[in-house]
């Protein structure tokens, strides 16, 4: 397991390094040169960690991902949240995540969620809108309402 | 002296005091909150310093990473899980004290011993600092290259198992730090055609998605219910004994001294200073077979040592612009948000500034004494009947919030998302990330002051290396980078030959 990861994982950098180093060579005069000797330097490293591993006699177990369900789910509804902020508004979607997230984790007691869901973005509230003034998307629901007024 | 009186005028006014408080009590909510640790903290904190004056913003700093270190002891001694990593060694003798109903106890001791600690090394800051400061005049471009590529050398083979990743880390920041358009030539590089590249990649960014994710994720993945129950987090009061605290004096020297020392290198953290300073304390104990089964020495050497690291680690990140560790890293990009520009020129154009960071580092420290007693531990203690799936949203909300505001760009949330996913598999794969971020902070200034020190030789490459004081940083690089090398061959080869 550890050495098939730390193979790939030197692999991947020689991918970036070689990438990095040919990209350098457009670039003109001593701005090429800095990336180009980094891409080349990480090719080198790349390759000797995967050397490394090829050679190392024994094979440690090592877990890449401990609970791959919740990991899947809690990357997906992250991913899902990060799209729907400009969409819906900052408010309306973080409030979502805040229920959401638990939901799709296995907890159960939707009332003490909705209760931290509702101090949570009071604060936020507070401290970002009211006290530091921080622009954030504006809320879908509000541009509806003033459609419909 | 001139130099802190005037800084603690500054100081002591109404906005960094009540941030200095503020933050303090936060950081003890953070360390106490496992799962949650001071880098992740600042990290989310530094995007909303944006506006705010920089006194303040490192008055918030300063009071998460003194508060937060002391907060990781609160669980390490009631539940034998660490807060932070720097509070492993408590748990050998504070669980122990706990489970025979002295938890109490442990608690004020560790509360003690992390703002003796703290004071300590923000004393070490105040002294060594503005002294380093000086040297650095006489230093150019050639031996500024040196210092940056010494300091992330040095980090990048300390931390973790294997140097090689640790080098391959740091090359791979350089080589995100170099996206965007270069500031000599104005050629744009790595950017694909995308305006939004132009600018290169935020520091700020990648760094809440490398170290604020990953632990989120793993709170995900642990799918914690219930939180901990009422009767979990009892504390009954027991008084010390005669001659109990004065025993402590001692081990508080050893370790302030020991924290001191490894907070000053580069690479080394705060969970190393504390297992030093327990071990060291074992070793000049009368009884060492009493340690791991509830000696308050254990306890004090622990919190000592980890509070004592700090403010120390701050000396070369101030006086030479080169972070020793994260949170150096983090204060650095404070200052540069803040268009200040981190080295030796900071404490001749910034005295108030740089002097009166030291001076929070102080006073957070000596706060720690107040905010961190018995009370307010207890308080704190009662947020770990948060069920930790509830903690998984609302420190993604707070990441998004903070990336969000810095360019009000929806391409930087997933930017972040990026960063963090990488980050999550890259430590799965023993790949430290510290020398990532240092990569990308020390690069434009290894890039910077290579091409300066060229054009001023004409290109002759012998320049970087034939001043006496490029010559002596050039060697001990190279040490610092073969040497760890060396010692792994050398391991290798032993069982081998065995």
């Amino acid at each position: 397991m550890e050495k098939r990861q730390d193979i790939v994982l030197g692999l991947i950098f020689v991918g970036i390094g070689i990438f990095a180093a040919w990209m350098a060579t457009s670039y003109k005069g001593a701005s090429g040169t800095y990336p180009m000797v980094l891409g080349l330097v990480l090719t080198l490293l790349g390759a000797t960690v995967s050397i490394k591993a090829l050679r190392q006699p024994t094979d440690q177990p090592r877990a890449l991902v401990n609970a791959p369900a919740k990991l899947g789910t809690a990357a997906l509804v992250s991913a899902i949240y990060v799209a729907l902020v400009i969409p819906l508004g900052f408010y309306t979607a973080s409030f979502l995540l805040v229920l959401a997230m638990p939901l799709a984790l296995g907890f159960r007691r939707l009332v003490y969620a909705l209760t931290v869901a509702a101090v949570f973005m009071s604060l936020i509230y507070l401290v970002f809108s009211v006290l530091l003034e921080k622009p954030l998307p504006r809320e879908l629901i509000l541009s509806l309402n003033a459609v419909g007024g | 002296m001139e130099f802190y009186t005037n800084a603690l005028s500054h100081v002591l006014s109404f906005g960094p005091l009540t941030a200095m408080i503020g933050a303090t009590l936060l950081g003890v909510f953070i360390g106490a909150l496992p799962g949650l640790n001071p880098v992740m903290a600042i990290a989310l904190l530094l995007p909303l310093t944006y506006s705010m004056d920089p006194l303040v913003a490192l008055a918030m700093v300063a009071g998460i990473y003194n508060g937060s270190m002391y907060g990781g002891a609160i669980p390490a001694i009631l539940l034998r899980i660490p807060g932070t990593p720097a509070s492993i060694a408590t748990t050998f003798d504070g669980f122990p004290m706990a489970d025979r109903g002295e938890a109490s106890k442990a608690l004020k001791i560790a509360c003690w011993s992390s703002a003796i600690g703290g004071i300590a090394s923000a004393i070490a800051l105040m002294t060594m600092g503005p002294m380093l400061a000086r040297v650095t005049l006489f230093f150019g471009p050639a031996e500024y290259f040196w210092i940056a590529i010494f300091g992330m050398a040095s980090v990048a083979v300390m931390v973790g198992s294997d140097p090689v990743k640790g080098i391959m880390a740091a090359v791979l920041g350089l080589l995100i730090g170099t996206i965007g358009i270069d500031n000599l030539s104005g050629q744009a590089r790595f950017t694909f055609g995308q305006t939004w590249l132009l600018g290169g990649l935020d520091l700020i960014v990648v760094l809440v998605g490398l170290y604020a994710l990953p632990p989120v994720l793993q709170l995900a993945e642990k799918c914690d219910l219930k939180g901990l129950s009422a009767a979990q987090l009892k504390l009954a009061d027991v008084p010390f004994k005669k001659g109990e605290i004065r025993g402590l004096i001692p081990t508080w020297l050893r370790a302030s001294g020991i924290g001191i020392g490894v907070g000053i290198l580069p690479g080394a953290g705060g969970n190393i200073a504390a297992f030093l300073s327990y071990n060291a304390a074992k070793n000049a104990s009368d009884d060492p077979s009493s340690f791991g089964k509830g000696n308050p020495q254990g306890v004090a050497a622990a919190e000592c040592g980890n509070n004592a690291d700090n403010a120390a680690s701050m000396i070369p990140a101030l006086a030479l612009g080169i972070p020793g560790n994260v949170v150096a890293a983090l204060v650095l990009s404070a200052l540069t948000i803040h268009g200040l520009q981190p080295g030796p020129q900071l404490f001749h154009q910034n005295p108030t500034l740089v002097g009166g960071f030291m001076m929070e580092m102080l006073i957070t420290s000596v706060l720690i004494f107040a905010l961190g007693g018995a009370v307010a531990t207890r308080v704190f203690a009662q947020f770990q009947r948060l069920p930790g799936v509830l903690l998984v949203p609302t420190i993604l909300i707070l990441m998004c919030v903070g990336v969000y505001v810095i360019n009000g760009r929806a391409i930087d949330l997933w930017v972040m998302l990026a960063a963090g996913f990488a980050g999550y598999f890259l430590e799965k794969v023993n790949f430290p990330l510290a020398p990532v971020i240092l990569g990308m902070i020390l690069g434009p200034m290894a890039e910077q002051s290579v091409r300066r020190a060229l054009l001023i030789s004409r290109g002759d490459m012998t320049e970087l290396v034939t001043r006496p004081i490029s010559a002596v940083l050039a060697a001990v690089t190279v040490l610092v980078i073969v040497w760890p090398l060396v010692k792994m061959v050398r391991r290798r080869r032993k069982p081998a030959e065995q």
